[in-house]
């Protein structure tokens, strides 16, 4: 679906992007992790066509970016910007989700029931002006108008910028509802914790090169290259990481809980056998 | 990535002139493009602007204005070739249009005037660093603060809209606007409707702007609030004096 081999870019004042290789399947919901200045938006802007690569190439659903224009795989791929003020256009939010739907489909009795479900899924008044929202709501509408269209991949800019906790994992539930229906998502994400609830896959960027490639749970016991691209696991997980054995394997509250419990039983036990052996003796 | 207008440091003769000095330059040559309507003087006045820029060690983006105001210009010649008439006519063409002597001479003067007036002024934004240019302004041209502040952040806006009008325009195309497309009618169409966020997105940051200056104390500033000094010293006297030559030598031509 997403074929990236042997990747360089630069904007002319040396390489950004260096020796990029890598493959991302149907389905996958993968997030890019690194820190400031180390590529994930330039190798996110190469996805969707904005930029060529300098050498290598970039495939995506048989199509090569460096022949096809945005334009034309705008039609597969949604991509949310940082900014979301760059992506509104309209004086109105119905207009503005309404955009989006009428560059992507012909048929108006399937625009005007994806418009509706949008709205209410959203809970958007339509009438209302985009440009009177709050920042976290503006960055809502954006994504309202890219998840309306149903894109075969979802492309994602930090999309929790701005959020407080209930809007983020509202939003996140909409994007993985998304992703549980067969759509790709590629995510830029600062926040660790929003990675590991809902990335199945992380890919560390650390300059211009990815340093490291796996399973979530996995890449957040690499402490190196989480060092080396300056990023920090969600706090249980560095919690966990120091008290060792027996620990592995915990990234939640309820990991955690539970390998306290299993810890303090086996302790019990212990001192149970000891007393005993102590009174037998 | 830098705009046309953003500041190149540099330790250059002319990076050290007196920001006032340049500021005369640049507004000397301009006035001498517009007195003459010689066609060497011009070409040479182009060429003295390419040597400033070597000069400056901002080459390259002095060639990148010349082939932007060179595209630009593709479209003033063709415009001023085909509507001014006089002289002896040299093409008739269909439509009752007519190619003259004089349309042609004059359609070079008019290309010429606005590449070579139009890159010293870009130039020596370059090398001037924006508060110098302002400071200048209200030290030694006694202009008040406010119309020197409300100057250089006006021309300091022009590459960051500049930026803000790329961002949008991506964030477009990648919804799939056909932005990329070839065809400038079709493209005059979509760009047309981003003027609204490009709007909105400058009046917030000018709001912005606005707002922090004031909280920084705008209000409290005054001539003397300024602590770096400007003396014009002899390169820059050489230079008021070259470009006093430049404008003399214009007038001659054109009254030869």
């Amino acid at each position: 679906m997403v074929n990236l081999q042997d990747v360089f870019f630069d904007y002319g004042e040396g390489e950004t992007l260096k020796n990029i290789s890598c493959r991302i399947d149907k389905g996958e919901f993968v997030a890019i992790i690194g820190a400031n200045g180390a590529g994930k938006t330039t190798l996110c802007k190469l996805l969707n066509g904005l930029l060529k690569p300098s050498s290598g190439s970039v495939v995506i659903n048989g199509m090569d970016t460096g022949t096809t224009k945005t334009s034309t795989l705008a039609k597969s791929i949604g991509f949310l910007f940082q900014n979301p003020d760059r992506q509104i256009c309209k004086n109105t939010v119905r207009e503005e989700i309404l955009f989006g739907l009428e560059l992507a489909f012909n048929d108006k009795v399937l625009i005007a029931e994806r418009l509706e479900n949008t709205l209410s899924t959203f809970g958007f008044q339509g009438d209302s002006n985009p440009f009177n929202l709050s920042r976290g709501e503006r960055q809502r509408l954006a994504l309202a108008s890219l998840i309306a269209v149903e894109p075969e991949i979802l492309i994602l800019d930090e999309p929790t910028t701005g959020f407080d906790y209930m809007e983020s994992m509202k939003t996140m539930g909409m994007i993985k509802e998304l992703n549980g229906k067969g759509a790709t998502v590629i995510m830029i994400c600062h926040d660790m914790e929003v990675v590991l609830d809902f990335a199945e896959r992380v890919l560390v960027l650390a300059e211009g090169t990815i340093i490291a490639d796996g399973q979530t749970r996995e890449i957040f016991r690499k402490e190196e290259a989480l060092e080396q691209a300056s990023v920090l696991p969600p706090q249980l997980a560095q919690l966990a990481l120091r008290l060792g054995e027996g620990f592995e394997d915990v990234f939640s509250v309820d990991e955690m809980t539970d390998a306290i419990m299993k810890r303090m039983n086996k302790e019990r036990t212990f001192e149970h056998e000891r007393f005993s052996g102590l009174c037998t003796g | 990535m830098k705009g046309f207008l953003d500041y190149v440091p540099g330790n250059s003769f002319l990076h050290k002139l007196n920001p006032l000095t340049k500021l005369v330059l640049s507004l000397m040559i301009c006035v001498a493009c517009f007195i003459s309507e010689n066609h060497l003087l011009l070409v040479a006045i182009i060429l003295l602007n390419l040597a400033i820029a070597k000069a400056a060690g901002i080459l390259p983006r002095g060639l990148m204005l010349l082939k932007g105001l060179t595209k630009i210009s593709l479209v003033i010649f063709l415009l001023q070739l085909l509507f001014i008439r006089g002289g002896d006519i040299l093409i008739t063409l269909p439509l009752n249009l007519l190619i003259t002597e004089r349309g042609v001479a004059m359609a070079f003067v008019i290309v010429f005037r606005l590449i070579g007036a139009t890159m010293p002024l870009a130039l020596m934004l370059s090398i001037t660093q924006m508060n110098d240019l302002s400071n200048v302004l209200v030290t030694k041209l006694k202009i008040p603060y406010k119309y020197a502040f409300t100057l250089t952040t006006a021309m300091r806006f022009i590459p960051i809209f500049a930026n803000e009008m790329s961002g949008i325009i991506e964030a477009q195309a990648s919804r799939g606007v056909e932005l990329d497309t070839r065809n400038i009618f079709k493209k005059i169409k979509f760009v047309l409707p981003l003027c609204v966020p490009l709007l909105i997105t400058s009046v917030k940051k000018i709001e912005g702007s606005a707002i922090s200056a004031e909280i920084r104390g705008f209000h409290l500033r005054t001539r003397e609030s300024c602590y770096k000094g400007y003396p014009i010293k002899k390169s820059d006297v050489g230079v008021m004096f070259f470009s006093a030559f430049l404008v003399f030598s214009a007038i001659i031509v054109s009254g030869a």
